[in-house]
C-alpha cells in the first residue's frame, strides 16, 4: 500500500542521543514508527524516549530484527555510520544529515550502490507513508493518507504542497524527499519506477528545482515507461545564474540547470507542470481518478 | 571557497606540479625589490573569470614597465570585484597549451577528469574536452586513460600523466570540489609548467581542513557585505536587485516564495533562507539583515512551521515591528505553534495571511505600488 516502508517498518536510529537524534526519535515514535533501537558508540544502555541505544549497529540489528536506519549524526561522521549500516545488512538508509562533503557522498553511495543498499538523502526531511510510518523530519500532522504519491528534492517546499493536497482532501501513498545535495541516494528515476509499481498510488507529483539534470532525466523516463499522471513544480525560476541558494544542489551552473530547460523538458515529456505550488492540487484534480471529498 | 591562481600555486607546488616562480605583490613600488629576470608577465590576482579578456595579465619588458602597469593592474576591478594583488612571474616560452582539471560530476556521482589538448581562454565551450570518470577507488591508469585521449605519446603522455596524479592527491586530500590547470604547457624547453591555477574548497569541508582554517574571511571578496554577514550567522542569504525582501525557512521554500513575487509582478530582493529550526533570535537576525538593504520597501516572510515554531518566529517579528514601526512586513506564518504565534502578534499590526498567493499579492502591492 505504499512504497519502502510501511507500519511494519522497523528502524534504528542512528546518532539517537544527539540533540536532533532525540527530538525526532520522540516525534517519530509519536506518530506511530517503529523505532526499535538507536546507536550511539560508547552510550549503551541509556535510552531515549524509551527505546534502548547500544554501542553498535550489529547488536541493535540483531536484537530487534531492524532493515531500515535514519542517520542524526554530525556531517563528518556519516560516512562512517553509513559504511557501519552497510556491513550490519541494513537495507534502506536515510540520512537527514545536512552539510557532508561531496568526498564523503560519492564513497556513501557508490558504496551502496555496490552493495545493492538503497540510500535516501544526504540532506533531506526523509519519507513518510501517511497514517503508518515517518522516517526522518517530515511534520506528520500535514499529511493524510492517500493515493498521490510525492518525490521532492526539498523540505519545506513538500510540506507547502503536502498541506494543500491535504487540506483539499486528497491524502498521499508515501512522500520522499530526496535531499538537497549534489549527490544523493534514490532520485527522482528510482522513485518514480516504484511509485509506477505501486498499486496504492495513483498519480505522482514531481518537485524539483535548478541545478543539475536530474529533472530532465526524469522527464526523458516518464515519456517512455511511466504509465500513471505526473504532475511537476520547479522551484527557482528567478534564482541567478553561479550563485548556491541555499541547497548545496541549487546552483546553475555553466548554463546548465535552469529552471526553463527543466520545465521544457516535462512539457515536451506531456507532464503538466504547475507555475505556483498551489496549482499542483488543480493539476492533481484534473488526473486523479477517485473521488475527492472535501 | 575559491583560492586565488597564487595559492592554488603553491599548494601544487608541495606536491611538486611545476608552477613559474613567482612573487606577489600588493603596492606598485613593490616591483623595485624584486628579484625577477624580465620580461615578466603581471597578473591581477581577482575572484572572477574573464580576467585575461578584461586586461587582468599584462607583460612588462623591465622594471619601469613593470611599474606603470602594477600602478594600473592594482586599481583595476573585474565584473566589479576589486583585484586583491598581484602575481608577477618570470615570462615563459611556450610551445604547447593544454587544459586538465578535476572536479564532481552529479549525474555520474563520480569524480571526473577532463583534459584537452587545446588548452586557453575558450576552453569551457570547445568540443575538444575529454572525460574520464573515476569509477571506482582513484588509480594513476585514469591519468594515463586522459592523456591518451587528449591524443599525446610517449613521453608527453607520462608527463602529463603524473601532473595529473598530483593534482588528484590534492583533489582529494584537500576536499576540492575544483582543481584546474589552464594553461598546462609543454615549453621550449621541453619541461612541463602550470601556467594557471584554480581552486575551490568545498564549502562543508574546510572545517576539517586545518590547512585552510581562517581562510574564508579573505576569500570572500565576490559578496557584500550583508551577504558575508549572514554567512558568519549561518544564514543564506543571496542579494538581487528587487525592492521585496524575502524571509523563508528552507531552500526550496524561498525559491518558490521568490518565484510567486516575480509571477505577481514584484522583483525578490533577495534569498534568505533561515534554515530548519529558526528561533527568535536567528529570525530577529534575518529580519535586521534584510531591512539593512537600502533597496527593501517591503519584507515579505514566509514560514511554514515543520520543525520551526511559529511562536519563535512571531516573538521576532513583535519586537522587530516595535522598533521599526515605519517598515511594512507582510507575514505568512503557519503550521507548528501557530495560535500561540497569532496570540503573540495581536496589537503589533501584523497578521499572518494563512495564503500564500494572497500573501505575496499583498506584498507586491504595497511594494511595488502601481
Amino acid at each position: 500500500m505504499s512504497i519502502l516502508i510501511n507500519k511494519e517498518t522497523k528502524i534504528i536510529v542512528q546518532g539517537i542521543t544527539g540533540n536532533m537524534g532525540k527530538t525526532h526519535t520522540a516525534l517519530m515514535l509519536k506518530y506511530g514508527t517503529k523505532i526499535v533501537s538507536g546507536v550511539t558508540p560508547g552510550k549503551k544502555g541509556q535510552e531515549v524516549s524509551g527505546v534502548k541505544v547500544y554501542d553498535t549497529i550489529a547488536e541493535a540489528k540483531e536484537k530487534t530484527g531492524a532493515t531500515v536506519s535514519c542517520i542524526f549524526v554530525p556531517p563528518y561522521g556519516v560516512l562512517d555510520a553509513a559504511y557501519e549500516a552497510y556491513d550490519a545488512g541494513i537495507e534502506l538508509v536515510v540520512i537527514i544529515t545536512e552539510g557532508i562533503p561531496p568526498h564523503d557522498e560519492v564513497k556513501i553511495i557508490r558504496r551502496a550502490s555496490e552493495l545493492g543498499i538503497k540510500v535516501i538523502g544526504p540532506n533531506c526531511p526523509g519519507i513518510i507513508t501517511p497514517g503508518e510510518c515517518l522516517i526522518g523530519i517530515h511534520p506528520g500532522i500535514i499529511y493524510k493518507p492517500g493515493k498521490v504519491g510525492m518525490i521532492s528534492r526539498s523540505g519545506t517546499l513538500t510540506y507547502e504542497v503536502a498541506l494543500a493536497l491535504s487540506n483539499a482532501g486528497i491524502g498521499q501513498s508515501t512522500c520522499i524527499g530526496i535531499g538537497g545535495d549534489p549527490v544523493i541516494g534514490l532520485g527522482f528515476i528510482e522513485c518514480l519506477k516504484l511509485f509506477n509499481n505501486d498499486p496504492a498510488t495513483e498519480a505522482i507529483v514531481l518537485m524539483g528545482e535548478i541545478g543539475g539534470t536530474a529533472e530532465e532525466e526524469a522527464a526523458e523516463l516518464i515519456k517512455k515507461e511511466i504509465k500513471k499522471p505526473v504532475v511537476a513544480y520547479i522551484a527557482g525560476r528567478t534564482a541567478p545564474p553561479g550563485k548556491r541558494m541555499g541547497h548545496a544542489g541549487a546552483i546553475i551552473s555553466g548554463g546548465k540547470g535552469t529552471a526553463e530547460s527543466k520545465v521544457k523538458a516535462f512539457k515536451e515529456a506531456k507532464v503538466e507542470v504547475a507555475e505556483v505550488p498551489s496549482e499542483v492540487v488543480d493539476l492533481i484534480k484534473k488526473v486523479i481518478k477517485i473521488p475527492v471529498k472535501v | 571557497m575559491k583560492l586565488f591562481e597564487y595559492e592554488a600555486k603553491t599548494i601544487m607546488s608541495t606536491v611538486g606540479i611545476p608552477v613559474p616562480n613567482g612573487q606577489t605583490i600588493k603596492v606598485a613600488e613593490e616591483v623595485f625589490n624584486l628579484k625577477v629576470n624580465y620580461p615578466v608577465v603581471i597578473k591581477c590576482q581577482v575572484q572572477t573569470g574573464g580576467r585575461g579578456k578584461a586586461g587582468g595579465v599584462k607583460f612588462a619588458n623591465n622594471v619601469d614597465e613593470a611599474y606603470e602597469i602594477a600602478k594600473k593592474l592594482l586599481t583595476l576591478e573585474i565584473n566589479g570585484i576589486k583585484t586583491s594583488c598581484l602575481l608577477i612571474e618570470p615570462k615563459t616560452e611556450i610551445e604547447k597549451e593544454l587544459y586538465v582539471a578535476i572536479t564532481l560530476d552529479r549525474g555520474k556521482k563520480c569524480h571526473i577528469l577532463l583534459g584537452s589538448s587545446e588548452g586557453g581562454v575558450e576552453i569551457e565551450s570547445s568540443d575538444s574536452v575529454k572525460i574520464v570518470p573515476v569509477k571506482n577507488n582513484y588509480s594513476p591508469y585514469f591519468g594515463r586513460k586522459l592523456a591518451k585521449e587528449m591524443g599525446l605519446e610517449g613521453q608527453k603522455l607520462t608527463m602529463v600523466s603524473e601532473i595529473i596524479n598530483k593534482l588528484y592527491f590534492l583533489y582529494e586530500n584537500h576536499d576540492l570540489d575544483l582543481a584546474e590547470i589552464n594553461p598546462l604547457v609543454f615549453t621550449k624547453d621541453r619541461k612541463i609548467i602550470a601556467l594557471d591555477g584554480k581552486m575551490t574548497v568545498n564549502d562543508d569541508a574546510i572545517d576539517r581542513q586545518p590547512f585552510f582554517q581562517g581562510w574564508e574571511i579573505n576569500h570572500m571578496t565576490d559578496i557584500s557585505e550583508r551577504e558575508l554577514k549572514a554567512k558568519i550567522a549561518g544564514l543564506n542569504l543571496v542579494e538581487l536587485s528587487g525592492k521585496i525582501g524575502i524571509i523563508c525557512n528552507g531552500a526550496g521554500l524561498t525559491m518558490a516564495t521568490m518565484d510567486l513575487v516575480k509571477k505577481h509582478g514584484g522583483e525578490p530582493a533577495n534569498f534568505l533562507d533561515v534554515g530548519g529550526g529558526a528561533n527568535e533570535s536567528r529570525v530577529r537576525r534575518a529580519l535586521k539583515l534584510v531591512a539593512d538593504n537600502p533597496n527593501v520597501k517591503i519584507i515579505l516572510v514566509n514560514i511554514l512551521g515543520g520543525i520551526t515554531a511559529c511562536d519563535e518566529v512571531a516573538k521576532a517579528l513583535k519586537a522587530f515591528a516595535l522598533e521599526n514601526p515605519d517598515r511594512k512586513i507582510v507575514v505568512r506564518l503557519l503550521g507548528n505553534n501557530q495560535d500561540k504565534a497569532n496570540e503573540i502578534m495581536k496589537g503589533t499590526g501584523i497578521k499572518s495571511i494563512d495564503d500564500l498567493d494572497q500573501a505575496v499579492k499583498e506584498a507586491v502591492a504595497l511594494g511595488e505600488p502601481a
